[in-house]
């Protein structure tokens, strides 16, 4: 059994009192994640993300499909004490200090007293917010939070990790600590699966990737697979060129006095264009391939954004 | 069946979400504010008492039993109303429930923390109303008795809160909480009052068949008899309990129902 998380046609429809507003979120969501990988589950937002890692998390219940986490089925709540949440934004109580926040997040784990208060200081540590812990959580700032809420997902040391939003609202540093600590976890054989509306960073850490449109996994599969590692297309920038008619499969992109950005599909093409600009006495200043990105395939999944 | 291991890990959640409810009350503001007034308002009770005219000590018990009682069954609605909802409305839920701890033990956890915090609250208040009574020479420790009478009300009051505050916002369910305390003080009148205007057997069948659905709070009340110095009847305090007990029983199993599929969203 090397699946961490399965669903199956999981389906789920918020109803309005009387059945009146009915609004369906999920649409036979299917997905896969294998042990010992960093999953993305991409999507914009309102595309039923959160609700998805809800229904995983037992704090929706779907309408219709299976889940099955680690081997079980997502009614067994004893699966809940192998993985590790941290929801969207994390709010906690704010009159505890981290401490005490993680000390109490253990209990309802049911890990021993002794166990927690080995524990806990190592966690601190690893999150980074050493000599903070005493400290009550209303005077944490928002990055402090979400190093706080990694710390509580991880206190029982669970087997599958569950992310939503981590990288959200914090800075660029915040974002590399967090990617650095996700990192580490897969380090230590955990499985990690965040939502993320952060290309970037998905793009760099990511083994496998989902993308949810309006509630339908549109494509799914290990990142290399999905991206072409052929170029698409090059942008040539070149300078002294205001009369320079470029040859056929070219298209302007830019002109700006005598320095033109020039798109091209085509290596043949690409030749040609360089060729011409030499005869025409222009500097050719930039040269830039463009692969494939993570950004490209989401948004040729997205209504309106596609290329 | 569930194991040992099970229960005593039960067990421990349940102690753990009590001890933060009642963290989260005693280090907030509010919790000391509303003890303050709470004493301020039980001086002055007191105070009037020893202006009025007939037996002193009477009245003192009788105004200070009511403004114990009074206050703790509003502290009892205005704050247990809010018990869930205010953890769905902040999301606090989310941390707690995507763990190992089922959506009854948390309610178990609310409420015994709450229950927790109205002890202290009510052992404060019988404390300086015993002290006002030993001061002017009128302490009895029946007032001990009364107040774990009232107690008893605020177990049952605090559960019909959590019902509520399981299912509805906290605006309603204040209102159906103080619907039931107002039912339950004034149900035990209803057959006297409808009973003499009642023709046909069937009509007084009916009328005592609604009072013994209704609440009935008198039944675990002593304040009236404490302040006119009159025995409690024998059986009083087991009957009281068994009611207690029993209310609260199918009180908490309707909230752990409701609760127990409701989406968080």
């Amino acid at each position: 059994m090397d699946e961490a998380l399965r669903l199956k046609a999981v389906d789920k429809t918020f109803r309005g009192h009387l059945s009146i507003g009915s609004h369906q979120v999920l649409r036979g969501v299917s997905l896969t994640v294998p042990r010992g990988v960093i999953y993305g589950f991409l999507g914009p937002n309102g595309a039923g993300k959160t609700t998805t890692l809800k229904v995983i998390t037992g704090l929706l219940f779907a309408d219709a499909g299976e889940i099955s986490i680690l081997g079980q089925g997502v009614e067994d709540r004893s699966v809940r004490g192998r993985i590790g949440f941290l929801p969207e934004s994390p709010y906690f109580y704010d009159y505890l200090t981290g401490y005490e926040l993680l000390m109490f997040m253990g209990r309802l784990l049911g890990v021993p007293a002794a166990k927690l208060a080995s524990r806990i200081p190592g966690l601190i540590k690893a999150v980074g917010l050493e000599g903070k812990d005493r400290l009550q959580l209303r005077k944490y700032s928002k990055g402090m939070l979400q190093r706080i809420g990694l710390a509580q997902a991880l206190l029982n040391d669970p087997d599958l990790v569950i992310l939503d939003e981590p990288m959200s609202g914090l800075d660029p540093i915040g974002r590399r600590e967090v990617r650095d600590l996700i990192l580490a976890m897969k380090d230590q054989g955990k499985t990690v699966f965040f939502s993320s509306h952060i290309l970037a960073d998905a793009e760099m850490i990511c083994d496998q990737v989902a993308i949810l449109v309006k509630g339908k996994v549109v494509q799914e599969g290990p990142l290399e697979s999905l991206l072409s590692s052929e170029v698409q297309f090059w942008d040539v920038t070149v300078r002294g060129a205001a009369g320079m008619v470029p040859p056929p499969g070219c298209s302007v992109l830019t002109r700006l006095g005598t320095q033109l950005l020039i798109r091209v599909d085509r290596e043949e093409t690409l030749q040609d264009l360089l060729d011409r600009s030499r005869a025409e006495g222009a500097s050719i200043r930039a040269v830039v391939p463009h692969k494939s990105s993570l950004e490209d395939l989401f948004l040729s999944h997205i209504p309106g954004e596609g290329r | 069946m569930a194991s040992r291991g099970d229960r005593s890990t039960v067990v421990h959640q349940i102690a753990a979400l009590a001890s933060n409810t009642f963290k989260e009350a005693t280090r907030s503001r509010v919790f000391y504010i509303l003890l303050a007034f709470a004493v301020a308002l039980l001086l002055f009770s007191s105070a009037m008492g020893f202006m009025a005219v007939g037996s002193i000590r009477r009245v003192v018990l009788d105004m200070g039993l009511s403004t114990v009682s009074y206050f703790s069954a509003m502290t009892a609605i205005f704050v247990g109303v809010g018990l869930i909802y205010r953890e769905i409305e902040h999301k606090t839920i989310y941390n707690i429930l995507s763990k190992p701890v089922s959506r009854t033990v948390f309610l178990a956890g609310r409420y015994a923390g709450l229950m927790a915090v109205l002890l202290v609250n009510l052992a404060a208040m019988t404390a300086v109303l015993s002290l006002v009574l030993a001061f002017f020479g009128g302490f009895t420790p029946r007032v001990f008795a009364a107040a774990g009478y009232i107690y008893l009300e605020l177990l049952i009051l605090t559960a019909v809160a959590l019902f509520f505050s399981s299912v509805t916002s906290p605006v309603v369910s204040a209102l159906c909480t103080a619907a039931f305390y107002i039912i339950g003080h004034t149900s035990s009148a209803l057959p006297d009052l409808l009973v003499p205007y009642l023709t046909s057997t069937w009509e007084r069948r009916l009328a005592v068949g609604i009072y013994h659905i209704l609440p009935d709070l008198n039944l675990l009340s002593i304040n009236n008899l404490v302040s006119n110095n009159i025995p409690t009847a024998h059986g009083f305090a087991i009957r009281a309990i068994l009611y207690t007990v029993l209310t609260v029983a199918i009180l908490m199993l309707a909230s752990a129902l409701c609760f127990k599929r409701r989406d968080l969203v």
